[in-house]
C-alpha cells in the first residue's frame, strides 16, 4: 500500500511540474495583456517586449469607464450572452433528446440538415441573413442578435451527441414506470447530463460575449453596443490605442472567468484517483 | 446506437401489428417534433434559409445591390482558373491536415490529464482555457512578437538550440503557415479539452473499477474504456474541429491577414474578399458552395465511421 | 460555491445586466436635438455613416458647423466602430435596404465599388453649385460622366521629416529630393544599434507607398497590368534600404506592428513618406502634452529632379444613398461640406480640407504646433495630387492583387522581377472576370 501511495505522490509531484510548465505557455498572452494594461500607449508595442511596465500606468483602469461607456457594454453584452446562452441551452438539449432518444421516420435526414449548416462559412450568408432582418425590421435591436445566435447547430449537436452516451435502457425503464418523454427529458436526462449543460452553456456564452462581426453587422446605435464593439472604437483609422485595448480585453476577461467558475464544478469524476463515481 | 440501431423504443414496440404500428409511429413522430420544433423554427428560419439562399446564389451573378443573374456554371468555371482560389484551396487544406489531428490529441490529453481530483485542478483548468477567452488582437501581437524572426524568443531557443537558420515564420512564405497553424493549435486546444471533460463524465465508472478487477493497466483501461466511452463526444469534436479549420478566418486575419503575399490566403478570407468587399457574392457563394461539399463529404465520411464503430 | 449562491449570482448579472443593457450611449454621442427652432420649416434629421465616431473628430465639426448653419436640419451619426471594417458594414447595410441619407465614401476604392454598383445618387447638378475648381480631387469622383460623390477632405503625400535629426546629421532641410537623395540621406541619418537604432527613414508596410508613388510619378495607371516595370526602380530603392538596414525591415515592420506615428513621434527615423492626416495626430499629441520632435514636412521625394511635384492622394467625401428619404436636405449637407465654410470646419482640426485657398491654408498654419517654416508650406502646395489607383469597376480586386505581390517582393518570397510578371498576370486575369 505504501509504494502505492508514494508512487502516486511521486506522479502528482511530476504533474504539477508539467502543468506549471504549461501555465507558462499558455497564459504568456494574458500576462501581456495584463502588462500592457498597465502602460502608456508608447511602451505596449516595444521590442524587446517590456514584460513588466516602467511606470505603472493604474489610471487606465479608472479612465476606461469614462473614456467609452464601458459599464453599459459589459451589461449589453452580458444581456445577450446570457439570454443567448439560456436559449441555446435549452431549445438544444430539448431538440437533442427528440434526435436521440425519439425515433421517427425523417430524423435522421433532419439531423444532417442541422450538420450540413454547420459546413457553410458565416461569410457566406451574412448578407442573405442580414437582409431577412432588415425586412423584419429587426436590424439595429437585441432581438436580431439573439434570434440569429440562440437556435444554431452546435448546441443541438453537442447535446445529441451526449445524450448518445446515456443507455437506452434507463428511458425504456421510466416509460415502463409510466412517464412521458417530457417527464423523461425534465426528470431524468436533464440531471444526467449536467456536464453538458455545463459545457455548452459556458462555450455558448464565451462565444457570444467574444463575438464581434455579429454585433458589428447588426448593432448600428452606440447605447446597443457589446465589449467587442465598444473596444473597437480604441483601433483608430490610422492609429491605435493599444493599452486601452488591453485595459478593456482584461476586465472583460473578468465575467468569462466567473462563469467558468460556476460551471467548471460538473467537470468532475476523478476517475485517476478514486475510480469510482459518484 | 444511432441510426441503424434497434434498441430504440417506439419502433421497437411498433413492429407487432402495422395498424398499431402506425398509429404509435405517427405517435413517436409527434414527439419527436415536438422536442425539435422549438429550436428547429429559429434554425430553419435564421440558418437555414439564409444558407439555401446563399449556396443558390452561386448560380447567379449579384454583388450584393442590385437584382442577381442567373449564370449557371459561370462561376465555376472561372473558379477552376482562379489561381487565388487554388492557392487559398491548398493553404486550408494544408491548415486543416496540421490542425485537426495536433488540436484532438493536445486537448484530449489534457482533459485526461485533468479529469481528476487533486489541489488547484480548478486553476490549470481555467489555466488551459485562457488562450481561447484572451483577446484576439493580443494572441495576434504576443505570436508575432514571439515569432520575430530576429529578435523573438522562438528563433532564439531555436538558435541556442544549434539551429543554423531559424526559419522566417510569419515573414516566410514557407513558414508563416506553420505558425499559424501552431498557434491555432494552442488557442483551440482549451476550448475541445472543455468538451472531453464532459464527454469523460459520462464514461461510467463502474467499468474502470471492472477493468481494475481485471488486471488491467492504464493503458488498457484507456484502450478499452475510455476511448469507447468517449466515442460519441470524439465524433463531436472532430466534426466540430474539422468544420471549424476548413472555417478558419479570424486568427489568421488578425495575425497576416493571409500574408505574406498569399502564404496563408485561407477560403474563408477569400469569401470575404471575394463577397463582400470586391461585390462579386455570387462568386464568392460557388467558393462558399464547394468549401461546403468538401466539409460535408469529410462530415458525412466520419459520421458514416461512427455509426460502423457503433454496430 | 452553493447552489442558493448560484442562483444569486446569476440573477444578480441578468438584472445588472437587464438595468444596464442599452444605455451604454457614449458622452459625446447624443443625438444633437437642441434645436434653435427658427424658420418655420419641416425639421430634419439627416443619418449619416460615419467611422469611429468618437475618435474622428472631423464628423462632429463638420455636423455641428452645418447645424449651426441650418438650425433644422439635425445630423444623426450612424456609427461603425472600426474603421477598417466601415466597407463590410456599409455593402451589408445597403444590400438589405437600409435607408441612411448620407454614406461617408472612405476611399477611392469603396468608391468604385459604389459607383459602378449606381448605390448613390448622381450629383452632377450638385456639383454645378460647388467651387469645382477649388476642389482638390474632385475628378478623381468622375466615374463614367457622373459624380456620385463631392469631396470635403482631400489628403496627399508629403515627407515628413525630423529637424532636430537633420540638424544633428549636418543636413540640409529635404526641400525636393529625388528619390536618390531621400535614399542617401536616409543612409546618413541611420545609427546605433539594438534598442538605440534610429533609422534613416521609415516606409510604412502599404503596397501605395512604393506602387502608388511610382505610378503617379511615371504617369502610368496601375489597374493596367500590361507591363509593370516601370515599378522596378522604386523596389530596388526600398530593397537596398532595407538590406542596408536604413530602413526598418518589412516582415518585421508586419510581425512586431510598427506603427508610423509612433516610429516618428519616437524619433526612431528620420523621414517618413506618409499621407497629410498624419498632421492631425502630431497637434493632438503635442497639445495632449505627449512628447513631439520639432518636425516640418517637405515635397514628396521625385524620380527626377527640377520637375513638377507630382505626389499620389485622393479624396474623402460623402454621397447620398438611392433610398434616402431627405435627399434635397442631403444635398444641402454635401454641398456645405464641399464649401468654404466646411473647409473652415475640418481645418480648425488639423484636418487638410478639399476646398483650397489661401485664406484656408493661413487659418491652417495658424494652427497651434504647426511647422511655420517655408518648405512646410511649399510642400503643402504640390503641382499635381493623383489618386494612386484610379476609379475602375474592379479597383478593390486589383488591389488585393497588388498587396499581395507587394508582400511577396518586400519580403523577399519574389525577385522584383518575378513578382511583377506574376502581378502582370494576376491583374490580367482579375480584370477579365469582371
Amino acid at each position: 500500500m505504501a509504494t502505492r501511495r508514494e508512487r502516486a505522490r511521486l506522479g502528482n509531484a511530476a504533474l504539477y511540474v508539467l502543468l506549471a510548465a504549461l501555465l507558462v505557455v499558455v497564459l504568456l498572452p494574458f500576462v501581456w495583456m495584463l502588462s500592457s494594461s498597465l502602460k502608456n500607449n508608447v511602451n505596449v508595442l516595444t521590442v524587446p517586449v517590456q514584460w513588466i511596465p516602467h511606470d505603472w500606468k493604474w489610471t487606465n483602469y479608472r479612465d476606461i469607464w469614462t473614456q467609452i461607456p464601458m459599464a453599459g457594454y459589459l451589461a449589453n453584452s452580458a444581456l445577450l450572452a446570457v439570454v443567448i446562452s439560456f436559449l441555446q441551452v435549452l431549445t438544444g438539449s430539448f431538440a437533442a433528446y427528440g434526435f436521440s432518444k425519439v425515433r421517427f421516420p425523417g430524423r435522421d435526414a433532419l439531423f444532417i440538415a442541422y450538420l450540413a449548416t454547420i459546413a457553410v462559412p458565416w461569410q457566406a450568408y451574412m448578407i442573405p441573413q442580414y437582409i431577412m432582418m432588415q425586412r423584419a425590421h429587426l436590424t439595429n435591436t437585441f432581438w436580431s442578435l439573439i434570434l440569429l445566435q440562440a437556435f444554431g447547430a452546435f448546441g443541438v449537436f453537442l447535446m445529441r451527441q451526449y445524450y448518445l452516451t446515456i443507455p437506452d435502457e434507463l428511458t425504456e425503464a421510466a416509460r415502463i414506470d409510466g412517464l412521458t418523454d417530457y417527464g423523461i427529458w425534465a426528470r431524468i436526462i436533464l440531471p444526467l447530463s449536467k456536464p453538458a449543460l455545463a459545457s455548452l452553456a459556458l462555450l455558448t456564452f464565451v462565444n457570444t460575449w467574444n463575438d464581434y462581426m455579429g454585433p458589428f453587422i447588426y448593432l448600428s446605435s452606440n447605447n446597443l453596443w457589446t465589449v467587442q464593439l465598444g473596444l473597437r472604437q480604441f483601433i483608430g483609422q490610422y492609429s491605435a490605442d493599444y493599452a486601452m485595448i488591453m485595459t478593456g480585453s482584461v476586465i472583460s476577461i473578468v465575467p468569462v472567468l466567473v462563469i467558468f467558475l460556476l460551471g467548471q464544478r460538473y467537470f468532475i469524476a476523478g476517475i485517476a484517483t478514486s475510480g469510482l463515481k459518484g | 446506437m444511432t441510426t441503424t440501431s434497434v434498441a430504440q423504443v417506439e419502433s421497437g414496440r411498433a413492429l407487432r401489428a402495422p395498424a398499431r404500428g402506425r398509429r404509435l409511429r405517427r405517435r413517436a413522430t409527434l414527439i419527436g417534433w415536438s422536442f425539435i420544433l422549438p429550436n428547429f423554427l429559429g434554425f430553419a428560419l435564421f440558418t437555414l434559409i439564409p444558407v439555401i439562399a446563399a449556396l443558390g446564389l452561386s448560380f447567379m451573378s449579384w454583388d450584393a445591390y442590385n437584382p442577381p443573374k442567373w449564370i449557371g456554371l459561370a462561376n465555376f468555371t472561372r473558379l477552376a482558373h482562379d489561381p487565388l482560389f487554388w492557392a487559398a484551396l491548398q493553404n486550408t487544406v494544408l491548415y486543416a491536415v496540421g490542425h485537426v489531428p495536433l488540436t484532438l490529441a493536445l486537448s484530449l490529453g489534457l482533459a485526461l490529464l485533468l479529469n481528476r481530483k487533486l489541489k488547484g485542478i480548478q486553476f490549470f483548468r481555467v489555466a488551459i482555457f485562457f488562450p481561447y477567452i484572451s483577446s484576439l488582437v493580443a494572441i495576434a501581437i504576443v505570436w508575432n512578437l514571439l515569432f520575430d524572426p530576429s529578435t523573438g524568443p522562438i528563433n532564439a531557443l531555436l538558435t541556442h538550440l544549434g539551429v543554423a537558420n531559424p526559419p522566417g515564420w510569419t515573414s516566410s512564405t514557407t513558414w508563416a503557415l506553420p505558425a499559424v497553424i501552431i498557434t491555432s493549435v494552442w488557442k483551440d486546444m482549451g476550448y475541445y479539452m472543455i468538451l472531453f471533460l464532459a464527454g469523460l463524465q459520462a464514461v461510467p465508472g463502474e467499468l474502470y473499477e471492472a477493468a481494475a478487477v481485471d488486471g488491467a493497466n492504464a493503458w488498457h483501461k484507456f484502450w478499452n474504456v475510455t476511448v469507447p466511452g468517449l466515442r460519441p463526444t470524439t465524433f463531436f469534436v472532430l466534426v466540430i474541429l474539422t468544420v471549424s479549420s476548413f472555417k478558419v478566418f479570424d486568427l489568421i486575419f488578425v495575425m497576416t491577414e493571409g500574408g505574406p503575399g498569399r502564404a496563408t490566403l485561407v477560403l474563408s478570407q477569400l469569401i470575404y474578399q471575394d463577397g463582400i468587399l470586391n461585390g462579386q457574392f455570387g462568386y464568392s457563394s460557388a467558393i462558399s458552395l464547394v468549401l461546403f461539399v468538401m466539409v460535408l463529404v469529410i462530415t458525412l465520411f466520419q459520421y458514416r465511421l461512427q455509426n460502423r464503430r457503433q454496430d | 460555491m452553493k447552489r442558493p449562491m448560484r442562483m444569486l449570482a446569476v440573477a444578480g448579472i441578468t438584472a445588472a445586466a437587464l438595468a444596464l443593457a442599452g444605455c451604454a450611449g457614449s458622452p459625446n454621442s447624443d443625438a444633437k436635438s437642441t434645436d434653435s427652432g427658427s424658420g418655420g420649416d419641416a425639421k430634419t434629421t439627416l443619418s449619416v455613416s460615419v467611422w469611429d465616431y468618437a475618435a474622428t473628430p472631423e464628423f462632429k465639426a463638420l455636423f455641428d458647423a452645418f447645424h449651426a448653419a441650418n438650425p433644422n436640419i439635425t445630423i444623426q451619426p450612424v456609427d461603425v466602430p472600426n474603421a477598417a471594417d466601415y466597407e463590410a458594414k456599409v455593402t451589408t447595410m445597403l444590400a438589405g435596404g437600409d435607408s441612411t441619407d448620407i454614406i461617408t465614401v472612405k476611399n477611392l476604392t469603396d468608391y468604385s465599388g459604389y459607383a459602378s454598383k449606381q448605390q448613390l445618387l448622381n450629383l452632377n447638378s450638385v456639383e454645378k453649385q460647388v467651387p469645382a475648381d477649388k476642389l482638390a480631387g474632385l475628378d478623381s469622383y468622375k466615374y463614367k460622366g457622373t459624380y456620385y460623390a463631392l469631396p470635403y477632405r482631400t489628403d496627399f503625400s508629403v515627407l515628413f521629416y525630423n529637424k532636430t535629426m537633420f540638424q544633428q546629421a549636418g543636413l540640409d532641410a529635404p526641400d525636393n529630393l529625388t528619390w536618390d537623395e531621400f535614399a542617401s540621406d536616409a543612409a546618413k541619418l541611420t545609427s546605433g544599434s539594438g534598442a538605440n537604432k534610429v533609422y534613416g527613414a521609415y516606409v510604412h508596410t502599404w503596397n501605395s507607398l512604393v506602387q502608388g508613388i511610382a505610378a503617379v510619378q511615371n504617369d502610368k495607371d496601375l489597374n493596367d497590368p500590361s507591363d509593370y516595370s516601370y515599378l522596378a526602380d522604386q523596389y530596388n530603392m526600398m530593397l537596398k534600404l532595407q538590406k542596408a538596414g536604413d530602413i526598418p525591415n518589412y516582415g518585421e515592420a508586419t510581425s512586431q506592428k510598427l506603427a508610423y506615428q509612433t516610429e516618428f513621434e519616437t524619433g526612431k527615423a528620420a523621414m517618413v513618406p506618409m499621407g497629410t492626416w498624419l498632421i492631425a495626430p502630431l497637434l493632438a499629441d503635442k497639445a495632449k502634452g505627449v512628447s513631439v520632435p520639432d518636425w516640418g514636412i517637405a515635397q514628396l521625394p521625385q524620380i527626377k529632379s527640377g520637375g513638377k511635384i507630382v505626389t499620389d492622394g485622393g479624396p474623402t467625401g460623402f454621397g447620398i444613398n438611392k433610398n434616402s428619404k431627405n435627399q434635397a436636405a442631403a444635398k444641402k449637407f454635401i454641398e456645405f461640406a464641399a464649401s468654404e465654410k466646411g473647409a473652415e470646419a475640418v481645418a480648425s482640426i488639423g484636418i487638410v480640407p478639399s476646398y483650397q485657398s489661401s485664406a484656408i491654408t493661413t487659418k491652417y498654419f495658424g494652427l497651434t504646433g504647426m511647422p511655420q517654416d517655408d518648405l512646410s508650406k511649399k510642400a503643402f502646395a504640390p503641382d499635381s495630387v493623383k489618386p494612386d489607383q484610379p476609379v475602375s469597376p474592379n479597383t478593390a480586386a486589383i488591389g488585393t492583387v497588388l498587396n499581395q505581390e507587394h508582400q511577396l517582393i518586400m519580403t523577399g518570397g519574389k525577385s522584383v522581377d518575378d513578382g511583377l510578371k506574376e502581378m502582370e498576370s494576376l491583374v490580367k486575369s482579375q480584370a477579365l472576370s469582371q
